[in-house]
């Protein structure tokens, strides 16, 4: 059996093939863009085509974040806040905290022991403190979204960044430079500011070891000092960080499909199909 | 709703048309006060004392309950421009704006020409935003503005000297209506005015009683909210009594072939806060996808807190007046205000509590976050917080509503199915 999650969100676009023992076997990311629809279907296939599978081989498709009810091939939808709990009790299962910085949201989540809910607070209507917060940044000192965590890893004297809009974020970068300060203090101040708000974030819902960190964001190695400093304990990142809510809505996916009682399995029926009338699970898979 | 055109029901359907034919004509009046030298007077709706003012056959017009309206007919937007294009901030009450806007376009409304005031009684002092808007109104139209001095409510009960205190400012308000309708203070009037509040308080009582059961017979937040309209404009006439009976007489229906506002109900909720009126319906359908019934609401109690006793006393008009202004939700100190909604989750059996922030009003949505705090993290009670606004359309993102609802309801949901098992 396989399934997929494809997690549409503001920024990028995620997608994640799994078979039937949790294993991932393809996955596929890339800006959104402006079309929501096109963007699951080129992840989608992007990851299909890792895997090696044909998307009538898939089972069963959950998608998840904003774009969720706009994956043409979902079969169900789950919030990204439910995907990311998930993901982060898969690969970490002591995950009681869960911070998630993407593009546009910031989530602070309480989870449980299975990997549920228990709490969660998220940012208000503004990007402060998102990727977005950094996106700007990196624009003003002419670097890239990849370049800026290392870049403020080689600070000696962070400076203190006040600005919680995006925008003017910008004219207080530019008044840093003209005073001379160096890129890197500056950058420094920027994800030191994040972090702050992140926590402030996370104490709403409460912070309790073990912390995840996921989201694009948490890909950057700057974030993730600046958040350890700031919380004062260790955090688990993960290479797979970016895709944990396309990974939690995979495993979603494998739950819905395990529960379809045997004989409406669509693969099944598909394979039946091709063997002309054959018992269903005779198909090797992959 | 499919229902009132079913053989089956008598009943279904008479609140929502008699309002239409109550409120209609409340507005048709209200234009024509002017020309035929009707007193007219302002008023705020929390804890108001328009059993007074209808001695003196005064014309009442509630600011808040036009903004609502106007936000209800897609017109806030427009009139909150006209407002921030005249120099208000962006910050700045969506309700206050609405109403400067409407005052800018010469008090031309959706629902007609509204009445210039003769009397602004600023009735209800735990908002100081109320102040402000009514001394804007005062420099607009040159009317005498009155200030009814509330003290906040911090204990259980109304103490006898802030109620003495009450009383006295009402006499004299008394007197100003007098001099400004030349009629008498009739106390005997007053009695039999106050005596039809009680009796619609009754039956309303009543109704709201109604949503412990299960499954709810009504939506007591995005459907009471409706319902309360005429205890809101119409309290202390007779057409009120009438309505409230009709509702009455709805729901018991309702309850008589278990029918409720959702399919099925699977999650029972208690609302804080007031509803994106602009948009009513979409926020509603967020949560009827989940099978969510509101079974109590503290926004339905700004005109005052009913189930647990309070009535008007026709014996003691003046002195029940002022425990009303004292006792409505807006005037309870936050310890007050969450004991109440702890009341509410255990009388009516309510899963959660939902609190609706709004951004423009900082002094009803001041202490949400305690209270998301408390029932969350010390009561046990999962609370969902999101925010939007109750007039300005701006503030309304559904998609990031959406997200927070669907995430909310998806973890009770799972939850439940864990303990389940």
């Amino acid at each position: 059996m396989h399934v997929a999650g494809v997690d549409v969100g503001s920024t990028a676009t995620k997608a994640i093939v799994m078979d039937g023992n949790r294993r991932v076997v393809g996955k596929a990311c890339g800006s959104t863009g402006a079309s929501v629809v096109g963007a699951a279907n080129r992840m989608f296939q992007e990851a299909l085509k890792e895997a090696g599978l044909e998307e009538w081989e898939i089972e069963f498709v959950v998608g998840t974040g904003y774009g969720r009810y706009k994956v043409p091939f979902g079969h169900a939808q789950v919030t990204e806040i439910s995907c990311h709990a998930r993901g982060a009790n898969f690969l970490f299962p002591h995950t009681r905290t869960l911070v998630d910085i993407g593009g546009q949201d910031t989530k602070a989540i309480a989870v449980g022991e299975r990997g549920d809910i228990r709490d969660f607070c998220m940012n208000d209507k503004c990007a402060a403190g998102t990727g977005r917060f950094l996106e700007a940044c990196a624009t003003v000192l002419g670097l890239t979204l990849d370049e800026i965590g290392d870049v403020s890893m080689r600070s000696s004297k962070p400076l203190r960044i006040t600005n919680v809009c995006t925008v003017f974020v910008e004219s207080e970068i530019v008044s840093h430079l003209a005073k001379g300060e160096r890129i890197e203090d500056i950058l420094r101040g920027v994800h030191n500011a994040i972090a702050g708000r992140s926590v402030a974030l996370l104490r709403r819902v409460g912070i309790e070891p073990e912390v995840t960190f996921t989201g694009g964001v948490s890909r950057n190695l700057g974030m993730v000092a600046s958040l350890k400093e700031r919380l004062q304990c260790e955090i688990n990142v993960s290479p797979m960080s970016q895709y944990m809510g396309a990974l939690g809505a995979a495993l979603f996916a494998i739950e819905r499909a395990e529960n379809i009682p045997p004989g409406e399995r669509k693969i099944e029926a598909a394979v039946a199909e091709a063997r002309g009338g054959e018992e269903p699970g005779a198909h090797g898979g992959h | 709703m499919a229902l009132a055109q079913s053989q089956q029901f008598k009943h279904q359907g008479a609140g929502r048309d008699l309002q239409k034919d109550l409120l209609g004509k409340y507005y048709t009046d209200l234009s024509t006060a002017n020309e035929r030298g009707q007193p007219v007077a302002y008023l705020f709706v929390p804890g108001n004392v328009v059993e007074l003012l209808r001695v003196f056959d005064f014309a009442v017009v509630y600011p808040e309950i036009n903004a609502l309206q106007c936000g209800i007919k897609k017109v806030a937007g427009p009139n909150i421009l006209k407002a921030e294009d005249f120099g208000y901030s962006s910050d700045v009450c969506g309700y206050v704006k609405n109403d400067i806007g409407l005052f800018l376009s010469d008090r031309q409304s959706p629902f007609g020409k509204l009445p210039k005031p003769d009397l602004l009684v600023c009735n209800y002092s735990g908002c100081n935003t109320f102040i402000k808007w009514f001394e804007a109104l005062a420099e607009f139209t040159g009317a005498e503005m009155f200030l009814l001095d509330i003290p906040y409510l911090r204990e259980d009960e109304v103490r006898a000297e802030d109620r003495d205190y009450i009383v006295r400012q009402l006499e004299e308000l008394a007197a100003v209506c007098s001099r400004i309708s030349g009629k008498p203070f009739d106390r005997e009037k007053l009695r039999r005015v106050v005596e039809l509040s009680a009796q619609a308080e009754d039956s309303w009582s009543q109704i709201l009683h109604m949503a412990r059961l299960r499954p709810a017979p009504f939506d007591a937040y995005f459907e009471a909210v409706f319902f309360m309209a005429p205890m809101n404009v119409l309290r202390g006439t007779e057409d009120c009594v009438r309505y409230n009976e009709a509702v009455l007489r709805e729901m018991l229906e309702r309850v008589e072939h278990r029918i409720g506002p959702v399919p099925e109900e699977k999650v029972r909720v208690v609302f804080e806060g007031p509803p994106p009126w602009p948009h009513f319906r979409a926020f509603w359908e967020l949560f009827k996808k989940w099978g969510v019934a509101s079974v109590a609401s503290t926004y339905a109690k700004v005109g005052g807190i009913f189930e647990y006793g309070f009535r008007h006393d026709p014996h003691h008009p003046l002195e029940s007046i002022a425990d009303y202004a004292m006792s409505c939700y807006t005037n309870l100190h936050w310890g007050l205000r969450r004991d109440l909604i702890q009341r509410y989750v255990k009388d009516f059996g309510a899963d959660a509590l939902v609190i609706h922030s709004v951004k423009s009003c900082r002094s009803f949505s001041v202490g949400q976050a305690d209270l998301r705090e408390v029932f969350s993290h010390e009561l046990g009670v999962p609370t969902l917080m999101v925010e939007s606004d109750l007039a300005d359309p701006r503030y309304f993102q559904e998609a990031q509503l959406r997200n927070r609802v669907d995430a909310f309801f998806e973890s009770l949901e799972h939850q439940r199915l864990t303990k389940g098992a």
